[in-house]
């Protein structure tokens, strides 16, 4: 794929990756076939800054690991207090790197 | 989720809970003004869709099963994964198998169907509305 392309959509996605994840998937891009650009464009991710939102207000109740699709993890957290409130407390610190990595999952499935 | 981390996090939420059962099994805490440790009731005053679950757990282990659907009907459900995780984890352990991991996936993809969620989402509101109105 063009160079110039590829720089733009890490431009515009970075924030939805691991700074260390980035310049493989660059590279992967690069080397990828252009007939497939219009699924990488279009693909969903899901923002770090949401779910952390979510985790503060709602993460109690397991919310935001169901809005990642970890939902056996959400149900586990609704049904104990949100871990008696620990695991909540360290959702706030884990939950943008689960959603970036979730993401890297989600694009990893169209590279290779 | 890969199966090793899957069993360990399982692990050490069961270890957990019992150790959290032991530490409140002789306790007689009955009262609904006694502040417990959940955070969403320590912050507004209203109890959680999970609250009263370790006194219906206790309420069950304790052969009092019409105490225990009062207290709160999850504790039904964690009281089967107490006893029924730890075996089936020993059981993949020894026989190097990961059933147990299988049968989770397949859990969680069926749950993420519409017509499973929204009826299971339905009860949990009304489990809460319950709660709230029970004055856990």
């Amino acid at each position: 794929m063009e160079a110039q392309k590829v720089d733009m959509f890490i431009m515009t996605n970075a924030k939805y990756f691991e700074s260390y994840q980035i310049n493989a998937i660059r590279e992967r891009l690069i080397a990828m076939d252009d007939s497939r650009w219009a699924m990488i464009s279009s693909i969903q991710l899901k923002d770090p800054t949401t779910s952390l939102i979510v985790s503060i207000l709602a993460g109690h109740f397991g919310i935001d690991r169901f809005i990642l699709g970890d939902t056996g993890l959400g149900i586990a957290k609704l049904l104990t207090c949100g871990g008696l409130g620990i695991w909540t407390i360290i959702d706030w610190f884990l939950i943008m790197g689960a959603t970036r990595e979730k993401n890297m999952q989600k694009i990893q499935q169209l590279l290779y | 989720m890969s199966r090793n981390r899957l069993y360990v996090l399982l692990s050490t939420a069961c270890i957990a809970g019992y150790i959290w059962l032991a530490v409140n099994y002789h306790q007689q805490v009955v009262q609904s003004q006694a502040l417990g440790i959940c955070i969403f009731k320590r912050l507004t005053g209203i109890p959680c869709p999970s609250c009263g679950t370790t006194r219906s757990v206790i309420a069950i282990v304790k052969g009092n099963l019409n105490g225990g659907i009062y207290w709160n009907p999850f504790g039904f459900l964690i009281t089967g994964i107490l006893i029924i995780s730890p075996l089936w984890i020993a059981y993949d352990l020894l026989t190097r198998n990961s059933t147990l991991q299988k049968a989770y996936l397949k859990a969680e993809l069926l749950l993420k169907r519409k017509w499973v969620a929204i009826p299971l989402i339905l009860l949990v509101i009304l489990n809460w509305i319950w709660n709230i109105s029970k004055g856990l």
